[in-house]
């Protein structure tokens, strides 16, 4: 089948699925869809920038609050108040990148997860605000959104919206440099490029649509915690780019898919091996298969760059 | 102007730069005229690379001036002097490995034409054209279409030249050009940037270690010894001074 024909047969069966499945798959896609923006988002910083971070659950935990706290704290509504979640988290990631993006490979990664200890340590300790510990309960979508198929529906939008705007920015002018970039710095100062700023630029990119997969997610669980920013959500995208497959765009979506429907699978009959699972994927995943689970389609379709 | 008379496109001046006890560059004063096509040659160690790092900002000088088109340029980052029309290849092949040998041109044009932060369009389409046209005029239109990690040595080579030329510069320093290629395609290679630089009235500054090679193309020649300038002039003049047969061992090696 050609792209389009994919795509298509995509769409049909996410439109009709709220017709055949019951709540319990719809939460399932709904949460499948979040975490694939989310690690999407991650991954144009990987995949196309070359920069590993493992500090992205800051970016997601700003979303997350952002929308929670307007909700709770200021009454606002959720229309008002989701598009609020990704400026925020982009001004931290603004603020936050302008250092990390001065370091590079190991040092860059444990300064993002410096930086994300640090919006958990805030978030946990400022109980007034965030309610610590305790997190914030009731977090609702208004009445019309409440139902599964409803937030599902409004989730698959916006998901369906912003994969459509990264995979833009990725064959962007912008996205040609962002590659650029990650294949030789060096040369890319040579032609121009201010290698830092444009770094940073995708990092803030990155971060405003890991805030609005935070906010779509504050909404989807009713409730959020501090450990949104906690370390182990900072590799889920990580986890879930390396299964997909890093050097696809749409890898990350495909391993948002294979790793909540894994989970799902295996937590329900054993739910204390879960992670041992997860740890022998990963292994068989990077030593047999190093482009992910669409590594096993392959061709053209989803290949984002030349193969080296 | 740092310079009298004639406006010069780079010049240095008592340019230094040390690496704990080695002078790796000691007091250079170069002076390039537009359109001029400059060999710096000399042994192993002379500084060739040092100067040329000094030069494009890779590394910051110790004391000394460097003037690119009369405007004292020294503590400008790379991406600077780009901007202002330098163009520079690099010792060991620097290319976008994993983009297409199209898409490494694509990408110089659209960042020469500052469009690099424009998410709004398809670069796809962006200076495709223009790009095809100078992959025609180092010989690789064919090979457009591959990744640029799988293009033989030789490509790769003429593919960073065409990388640097899309900035369209003022000023393109090649640091061993032909480095790693046969004979015949050094001197291909080398009759292709003395024509491109005729046609455009680009001026070049290039290192290279194949005499043959510099004494075909280069229009004057400057010869460096131990981080110091030994002598410089028109080939002729540069193949019969002394200084430089007893450097090169003795041997009258300029042929």
């Amino acid at each position: 089948m050609s792209p389009a024909r994919w795509l298509g047969f995509l769409i049909v069966v996410l439109a009709v699925a709220p017709l055949v499945l019951p709540p319990f798959f719809l939460q399932l896609l709904t949460e499948i869809a979040i975490v694939g923006l989310f690690a999407t988002a991650f991954n144009l910083l990987m995949g196309f920038g070359g920069m590993v971070s493992f500090g992205h659950a800051a970016y997601f935990a700003l979303g997350a609050y952002t929308a929670a706290l307007l909700v709770k704290r200021a009454g606002v509504p959720l229309l008002l108040a989701l598009p609020a979640s990704p400026i925020v988290a982009a001004a931290g990631a603004l603020l936050f990148g302008f250092f990390i993006v001065r370091l590079s490979h190991t040092y860059f990664a444990m300064l993002s997860l410096a930086f994300a200890q640090i919006v958990f340590t805030v978030i946990f300790k400022w109980k007034a605000l965030t309610g610590g510990d305790d997190g914030l309960l009731d977090v609702w979508p208004p009445s019309m959104l409440k139902s599964p198929a409803a937030y599902y529906y409004f989730t698959l939008a916006i998901v369906g919206l912003s994969i459509l705007a990264l995979r833009a920015i990725v064959d962007s002018p912008f996205g040609y440099a962002l590659k650029a970039v990650r294949e030789n710095p060096r040369r890319a100062r040579y032609i121009g490029i201010d290698v830092r700023r444009h770094q940073l630029a995708a990092f803030v990119i990155s971060g405003a649509f890991s805030g609005l997969a935070g906010g779509l997610f504050a909404f989807y669980n009713g409730s959020v915690f501090p450990d949104f920013a906690y370390f182990t959500k900072s590799f889920e995208p990580l986890v879930v780019a390396l299964l997909g497959g890093v050097q696809s765009f749409y890898g990350p979506l495909a391993g948002a898919f294979g790793f909540k429907i894994l989970e799902w699978l295996v937590s329900r009959q054993w739910p204390v091996y879960w992670p041992l699972f997860l740890g022998s994927i990963v292994v068989v995943v990077i030593v047999l298969l190093p482009s992910g689970f669409v590594g096993l389609v392959g061709g053209r379709v989803w290949r984002t760059t030349a193969k080296p | 102007m740092a310079h009298d008379g004639q406006a010069l496109v780079l010049q240095t001046r008592g340019l230094r730069k040390r690496f704990g006890g080695v002078q790796a560059v000691n007091g250079v004063d170069l002076a390039v005229p537009p359109g001029d096509l400059r060999a710096i040659i000399g042994p192993n160690g002379a500084g060739k690379t040092t100067l040329f790092n000094l030069i494009t900002g890779d590394l910051a000088h110790d004391t000394g001036h460097i003037y690119f088109g009369g405007e004292e340029v020294s503590g400008l980052p790379p991406h600077r002097l780009c901007r202002r029309g330098m163009g520079r290849t690099f010792q060991i092949t620097s290319i976008f490995r994993r983009l297409t040998a199209l898409e490494n041109v694509q990408t110089a044009f659209l960042s020469h034409h500052r469009r690099h932060f424009n998410i709004l369009v398809p670069a796809r389409r962006l200076y495709r054209d223009q790009a095809l046209a100078l992959l025609e005029r180092v010989g690789l239109r064919e090979q457009a279409g591959k990744p640029s990690g799988i293009l033989a040595h030789g490509d790769q080579r003429r593919l960073e030249l065409a990388i640097a030329l899309a900035g369209t510069p003022r000023l393109l320093l090649l640091d061993e050009p032909t480095a790693g290629m046969a004979p015949q395609e050094r001197h291909e290679i080398m009759a292709l940037v003395a024509r491109i630089a005729g046609d455009t009235g680009l001026t070049v500054v290039f290192t290279e270690h194949d005499m043959d090679v510099v004494f075909a193309v280069a229009r004057r020649i400057t010869v460096m010894h131990q981080g110091a300038v030994l002598a410089e002039g028109p080939p002729a003049d540069v193949r019969a001074n002394t200084d430089v047969q007893r450097v090169y061992l003795g041997q009258p090696v300029p042929r």
